[in-house]
């Protein structure tokens, strides 16, 4: 087996007196598509939190590429190669499609060249748009993201991660609040994606992630249940009897 | 400079909680609004100025202390309900600087008024004549009105508090600055909360210059330097942290009382000295939550 | 639908072209002044309020404490000439550069905390600059500011220029407006003027994108107290003193109260502020004492009713018009 892409150890993390996740070490495979998965309240969105870099875990140790990463700013995470995009779509909803993807993709090209003409980095402006041409927006390329439908904000939050190139792609539950339509969409996306880089989701809809991932892990009130293919998952009696029996 | 004994220091010890307490109370008001509203008050050095006008008014109009020093407060948090309901709420939706920037734009119009009713000149203040002497500490003689005024600033701190943690209101105070939704879906009228807190605020503010008043000069301008010590005294105790008011007024004033003894020339200064300090050691002051201002 | 079009057409062109388009309206503005001596005010804070509002427009950081970059660069470029002698431009470049290094120690503390926290700090940081030099009195005057900056001729590739005439001061302070106007304009039209907004926009978000948020709002402090810096000295040799009141916070809230009247995040905005601020203060002082009443009541109804500003809610209206009468 290769080099885990991204390794929690150990990691807990504490609000005060409330343990949103207690001791959790996971192993994410390169080139595997992995689910997160649970009952609500089981941890999922600290989780993410912690490996997509907003906050720092009380204890423990997160290993990028074997590198140890723990308590690393949020803006190295993008710069290392992970890249993330948010349960509530969190994009630049003043500027266009074009320029919040722009923006993004500037990480890589320069960051604080000050006198430069922005209209002059043509390879920047074509990168831009080569990305939005991706997820499906290419005609909207002008539009204010706060103009555009639930849908398509969210596809532009892919454009805007895929624009750091990264290794690791994290998502939160991807598909929420999508029509049946955009979903279908979304899920094609995620599969051609997953073929290119390895990608991680967080998600709660259960059909999704059965047929889609090689690989669920489910954790359950900050800890970590049980992992393994779909179908392992599907017959693990520990996680029936939380999904099913406990309601 | 004349020798520094241990009777002097402690005398300049009590001056600094005189001078504390005053500080404490302001930013008292400060957190309380800011916790609640999430709006820093620009005018609250204004609201205390008027507070300490209307009390010279209000004794002058009464002839009792007492008398003025209940109606102050009420006349004060009076002005604080009508600016809260017709300027400051308006915009509570529109982004996190323009109530501030409304408040800003408010002292500007107190001062004048204050000027135009009173003159620039300002009024002068005597110490109310039962609590004029002085009293024997033991380690020498302190003013009696300082002594009153810490009183006065212990019984206000001890009556917020109770309010605070004890009766109703006081909890859905404490809930509506955690998490106004929630206060709103249990169908308590949020707006009618601001309204109140708001107006409790600036009542202190204007409580705190009624005390004030016979302690210093009492003119239109007196509220511009006192905006700034209260946010030094709010960075240092911790942003909406009402312990953090209480015991960032007294360090603050003691810091200052005690450099006016050993350095005057810098007095001033300390206590802006101190805040940077605080701002690179603990951005979020002494009683602060890490992370939601540093 | 034609005649919407060509004005969208020419406000573009205008826009590509805005540093141009401003500096043509500040060539012919003293025609326009009753007299220059506003003219040259409304100059020079007309670019305290676009340091400003590089800040608090664009950047979305509400500063108190800009009072300490103008009055630094203020002092600095005055005590240059008064106790060492300096020739005028060594002096200018002294308190531009004296007002940067007080923004890179200000800007380090303050950007430590947030949203309107970042308000209150600034403007008690502020205040450390404005006692300080109360009391330094031997360098600045204290109480009674700094006197006695002499600047009559200018030597300019050997023409004998009298700075005292009006309409030469005027121009030549307009050469470093002018500069300090093209390098901001080019600033925000660079790669780190579209992360400045983006931070503006959503904090968050640009971290997530991997932008040093915290490096990036320091540069543009510096960048911002320099040409604050800039216009405290070019005060100072048109004042010929430096009031103590330069550092205090009400001279910081002018430049809040220009650059909201005129139009925060747009370019022309901050004149357009100081402009209509200074006039109106010119107007109402010769007729009344209570200046301040309506300075705070006009601000307060901006704020309420008019947050674009004036040349802001032009801008708005004539995209508006431009959009809506598209083919």
């Amino acid at each position: 087996m290769s080099l885990p892409i991204l390794e929690v150890e150990n990691v807990t993390k504490r609000f005060g007196n409330f343990v949103a996740l207690n001791q959790v070490s996971v192993a994410f495979q390169p080139g595997k598509l992995t689910a997160i998965i649970g009952p609500n309240g089981a941890g999922k969105s600290t989780f993410f939190n912690v490996v997509s870099g907003l906050f720092a875990p009380t204890e423990g140790r997160i290993r990028f590429q074997g590198r140890d990463i723990t308590g690393l700013a949020q803006h190295e995470f993008a710069r290392i190669g992970i890249a993330k995009s948010f349960q509530i779509t969190n994009v630049f909803k003043q500027l266009s499609a074009h320029e919040n993807v722009r923006v993004a993709a500037q990480m890589r090209a320069s960051r604080f060249a000050l006198l430069r003409p922005r209209d002059s980095m043509k390879a920047l402006i074509e990168q831009a748009d080569a990305l939005l041409e991706r997820v499906g927006l290419a005609a909207l390329r002008n539009k204010t993201a706060a103009d555009l439908a639930h849908g398509q904000q969210r596809a532009l939050e892919i454009a805007m991660a895929l624009a750091s190139d990264p290794l690791l792609l994290l998502m939160d539950e991807p598909t929420a609040g999508m029509s049946p339509e955009e979903t279908v969409v979304m899920m094609r996306l995620i599969v051609e994606l997953s073929q290119e880089r390895t990608l991680v989701l967080v998600e709660h809809k259960m059909k999704l992630v059965m047929g889609l991932c090689e690989r669920l892990i489910v954790l359950h009130h900050g800890e970590f249940l049980a992992e393994g293919t779909p179908d392992e998952i599907r017959n693990n009696s520990d996680v029936r009897r939380v999904y099913l029996g406990e309601g | 400079m004349g020798e520094i004994t241990p009777s002097l220091l402690m005398l300049q010890l009590m001056t600094g909680i005189g001078l504390g307490a005053v500080y404490a109370l302001l930013a008292l008001g400060l957190s309380l609004i800011f916790g609640m509203l999430n709006v820093v008050n620009f005018a609250h050095g204004a609201f205390f100025m008027v507070g300490a006008f209307m009390g010279v008014y209000f004794l002058a109009l009464t002839g009792n202390f007492w008398f003025s020093l209940v109606l102050t407060p009420l006349a004060v948090g009076a002005i604080g309900l009508l600016a809260e309901r017709f300027l400051v709420r308006p915009l509570y939706g529109r982004g996190i600087d323009y109530p501030l920037l409304l408040t800003f734009g408010l002292s500007y119009v107190m001062v004048e008024a204050i000027r135009i009713i009173f003159g620039i000149e300002g009024v002068s203040t005597s110490t109310p004549a039962e609590l004029r002497g002085a009293v024997n500490l033991g380690f020498g003689h302190f003013p009696l009105y300082r002594l009153f005024l810490i009183g006065a600033t212990a019984v206000v701190v001890l009556g917020l508090w109770l309010f605070i943690e004890k009766t109703r209101y006081g909890l859905i105070i404490r809930a509506g600055s955690r998490d106004p939704e929630i206060v709103r879906v249990l169908g308590i009228d949020i707006a009618r909360v601001w309204l109140l807190v708001f107006g409790i605020g600036t009542a202190i503010a204007g409580l705190s210059g009624v005390l004030a008043a016979p302690t210093r000069a009492v003119n239109p301008e007196m509220g511009i330097s006192v905006l700034a010590e209260s946010f030094v005294v709010t960075v240092v105790g911790g942003m909406g942290s009402l312990p953090g008011a209480v015991v960032a007024g007294l360090l603050v004033g003691i810091v200052y009382s005690m450099t006016s003894l050993f350095m005057p020339e810098l007095a001033e200064l300390s206590i802006f000295v101190l805040m940077a300090v605080v701002l690179l050691i603990r951005p979020q002051g002494l009683f602060g939550k890490a992370g939601q201002m540093g | 639908m034609n005649q919407a079009m060509t004005l969208a057409n020419s406000f573009n062109w205008i826009v590509r072209h805005r540093v141009g388009a401003v500096l043509f309206c500040l060539i012919l503005f003293p025609l326009l002044m009753p007299y220059e001596a506003l003219a040259i005010n409304i100059l020079i804070f007309g670019l305290y309020a676009v340091g400003f509002n590089l800040l608090f427009g664009y950047t979305g950081m509400l500063s108190f404490g800009h009072a300490a970059f103008l009055g630094v660069g203020s002092y600095l470029c005055g005590i240059a000439i008064v106790s060492g002698g300096w020739p005028w431009w060594a002096a200018i470049v002294a308190g531009v550069a004296a007002a940067s290094l007080v923004g890179l120690v200000i800007g380090y503390l303050a950007i430590r905390t947030r949203g309107i926290y970042f308000s209150m700090v600034t403007l008690a940081l502020g205040q450390i600059v404005y006692y300080v030099f109360y009391k330094a009195e031997s360098w600045t005057g204290g109480e009674n500011g700094l006197r006695g900056i002499r600047v009559e001729a200018i030597n300019l590739l050997g023409w004998q220029l009298d700075f005292l005439n009006p309409i030469t001061k005027y121009y030549l302070i307009l050469v470093f407006v002018a500069a300090a106007l093209w390098f901001v304009s080019r600033v925000l039209n660079s790669p780190f003027g579209a992360v400045i907004e983006a931070i503006r926009e959503n904090e968050q978000r640009t971290a997530a994108c991997g932008f040093d948020v915290a490096r990036a709002k320091l540069l543009v402090f510096v960048l911002s107290a320099a040409v604050c810096g800039l216009a405290g000295a070019l005060r100072a040799l048109h004042l010929s003193i430096v009031p103590i009141d330069s550092l205090h916070y009400l001279q910081s809230g002018q430049a809040v109260m220009m650059c909201l009247l005129g139009g925060m995040g747009t370019f022309f905005g901050p004149f357009v502020g100081a402009a209509l601020f200074l006039y109106l203060e010119d107007v109402s002082t010769a007729v009344t004492t209570h200046w301040m009443a309506l300075v705070g009541v006009v601000f307060m109804v901006f704020v309420l009713f008019f947050p674009k500003g004036v040349w802001g809610s032009v801008l708005h209206w004539l995209a508006r018009k431009a959009a809506t009468e598209k083919p």
